[in-house]
């Protein structure tokens, strides 16, 4: 007989924390500005009605794990039962906020195979040992062995990789995240309390604009300094201790990070299709590069197939060799001179063409202005040409584009499910094409751009023959 | 038998069948359709700056705005149902679904069928009217998913239905 399980009674707290404590704050202010009122009984009323329906919650629910499939059920004035094959399980996610770890508790996100985000399954909240044990159980399909092999650790997050933070260029926008969710939050509490008026903001106004230039001149210098550092804190918050390792059966691949938010995110390996490296011009010049998996079948990938933040680029290159079980084939073949041309007149176009309609709309100036950017395309164009390049080997392919956002995508043979040529006018004059490899994960496709049209076809020809051959002309 | 590497350049040969020639007059009435729209609309701007005094640019620009764009949609509407006649064609083999589509820029794709997912037909208005369909064949990647517009209607529910039971017998996880 399978167990029917509950989740932690912990939930009923953990998972009203926040309403609670928005109530709580709301209360007390109230209590300040108002005196003991019916605000206050409003608040505790609240809070006492907010704790039984997560009790009824808790009380209503339970899930049981079959040998085949996962039930959860909910029985209270209506009924409703998900039911999961195990076997269509694709991942399943531990994440630990702060305050599930203060009790002992995590939540287990259970990943289906189907489309919808409805059809996933949330355990929020069971004990951490309980979590284990379903993830284990889930994805196996059945109890796991108690001692598996050692554990084995791909790659752990050396103290320096978060002095890389900086380089990402999203990091660094993090002080204005701040600045800007805090400024957001006090207008909005200040404007439920009725502390803005217009007076007041038009005096502020004055106020900043009447600021000595010294202090202006410190806030900037403190903003740019603060800006490489709160990268780096905020960064390493994300990606503390970034673990990825053997999970505790075969094919299991466990990767584990944050320092208040620990996440713990496990994938299939017999699901990795391929991997993605991905990496901007400054990071190429540090010899940084971040890694993902291209796993079928998973949702929200871009945060959850992750397999290395930025890394050097060697290790990251091994890493990817081991979870593929070969090296990445190369070296990537580059494209035809003629594709220079397009992608520097590519990259000039949308300053040119900008310059242009400054110039209908008669302003000279800015015109001028828009041309010297659009000369920038140029060294722009260039290297997004030398970056363009294919190979296939061994059982891989792997394709490689863009400059500003470089991107190199790494598959499987096996696991190609179809293939697109493009060819625009242009491009039909200068015999280049585009060919997108199509991949049932990750972004779908991964283009080879420009490529010469005969080589495209030969090398889609080389690594499927049985479905281009009987489609080519000589 | 591995195939030797083949010498000279290769290129792949067209698919062995057209579409419909009813497909003509359906793309020419939804061209038409989209571009009468965007001409009035086109049309209606100019119109509503001039009302309003307001002119952010130049008047050459703003008076021929309308023409152009009307001249570009006329041109449109003639050129691109016949050059996508010339260039819509389709083919299933045994194990390939083989399509070109495209008319300005031409996208050629094959979707083996074991790696279908699924396969569907559908019609809208101008289609019902001229007894064609829209055949549509899923892979598990949206980039790799083929679409066949202007199919007689029979010729569409056969092979869909066709895809759609080797689909099955050949599939595995077709990922």
């Amino acid at each position: 007989m399978v167990q029917r399980r509950r989740l932690s009674p912990w939930t009923a707290v953990v998972g009203t924390a926040r309403e609670l404590s928005a109530l709580v704050v709301a209360g007390v202010t109230g209590l300040v500005v108002g005196g003991l009122s019916a605000g206050l009984y409003f608040t505790v009323a609240g809070v006492v009605l907010g704790l039984a329906h997560s009790g009824a919650s808790w009380a209503t629910f339970t899930y049981a794990v079959y040998d085949d499939r996962i039930e959860l059920r909910r029985q209270f004035i209506g009924r409703s039962a998900k039911i999961i094959p195990l076997d269509r399980i694709r991942g399943v996610d531990i994440t630990t906020r702060l305050r599930h770890r203060l009790l002992g508790v995590a939540v287990v996100h259970i990943d289906a195979a189907a489309g919808g985000h409805d059809q996933d399954a949330v355990l929020d909240a069971v004990p951490r040992a309980e979590a284990e044990r379903l993830r284990l159980l889930l994805l196996a399909g059945a109890p796991a062995a108690a001692e598996g092999p050692g554990e084995v650790v791909y790659a752990r997050a050396a103290p320096r990789w978060y002095l890389y933070a900086p380089l990402s260029g999203a990091y660094l926008l993090t002080p204005f995240a701040l600045i800007g969710s805090l400024i957001g939050t006090l207008y909005n509490v200040g404007d439920d309390l009725g502390l803005i008026t217009r007076r007041r903001v038009e005096g502020l106004t004055r106020d900043l604009a009447e600021l000595p230039q010294w202090l202006v001149m410190t806030i900037v210098i403190v903003l740019v300094v603060a800006m490489p550092i709160a990268s780096v804190v905020a960064f390493a918050l994300v990606n503390w201790d970034f673990t990825l390792k053997g999970g505790g059966r075969p094919g299991e691949i466990v990767a584990e990070r944050g320092l208040f938010t620990r996440r713990s995110v496990s994938l299939e390996r017999g699901r990795i299709r391929g991997v993605e490296l991905r990496d901007n011009p400054v990071e190429r010049l540090a010899g940084v590069v971040r890694l993902d998996a291209l796993v079928t079948g998973l949702g929200r990938a871009e945060h959850r197939g992750r397999l290395l933040p930025a890394a050097p680029t060697g290790l990251a290159y091994a890493v990817a060799a081991r979870i593929l079980g070969s090296t990445a084939p190369g070296p990537l073949r580059g494209h035809p001179a003629t594709a220079r041309a397009r992608r520097v007149v590519r990259a000039m176009a949308p300053f040119f063409a900008a310059a242009g309609f400054a110039w209908l709309a008669g302003r000279a100036s800015l015109a001028y202005v828009c041309l010297a950017l659009s000369v920038l395309g140029v060294p722009l164009g260039l290297d997004r040409y030398r970056q363009l390049g294919h190979a296939t080997g061994a059982g891989r392919l792997s394709v490689r584009s863009g400059s500003l956002r470089r991107h190199q995508a790494v598959v499987e043979h096996e696991a190609v499910v179809g293939w697109r040529l493009t060819q625009t006018l242009f491009q039909r004059r200068l015999g280049l094409a585009t060919l997108t490899v199509t991949v049932g994960a990750g972004q779908g496709g991964y283009p080879a751009i420009d490529i010469a049209e005969p080589d495209a076809v030969a090398f889609a020809a080389e690594i499927t023959p049985a479905w281009i051959t009987p489609f080519i002309e000589r | 038998v591995r195939e030797e590497p083949q010498p000279g350049p290769v290129r792949l040969r067209p698919p062995v069948n057209r579409v419909s020639a009813r497909a003509v007059v359906q793309w020419g009435l939804e061209y038409f359709a989209a571009w009468l729209t965007i001409s009035l609309l086109s049309w209606g701007i100019v119109a509503w700056f001039a009302g309003a005094d307001l002119e952010p640019l130049p008047k050459v620009v703003m008076d021929w705005l309308p023409v152009v764009v009307a001249g570009v949609g006329g041109l449109t509407v003639v050129v691109a149902p016949l050059w996508r006649y010339r260039v819509h064609r389709w083919e299933v083999s045994s194990d390939v679904v083989y399509t070109r589509t495209g008319w300005f820029s031409r996208h050629w794709l094959l979707v083996p069928v074991s790696r279908i997912q699924t396969v569907d037909t559908g019609q809208g208005w101008v289609e019902r009217l001229l007894g064609l369909a829209t055949m549509r064949v899923h892979t598990a990647s949206h980039l790799g998913s083929s679409k066949v517009s202007g199919l007689p209607l029979e010729t569409a529910t056969r092979l869909a239905a066709e895809l759609a039971r080797r689909a099955h017998d050949l599939r595995d996880d077709a990922t």
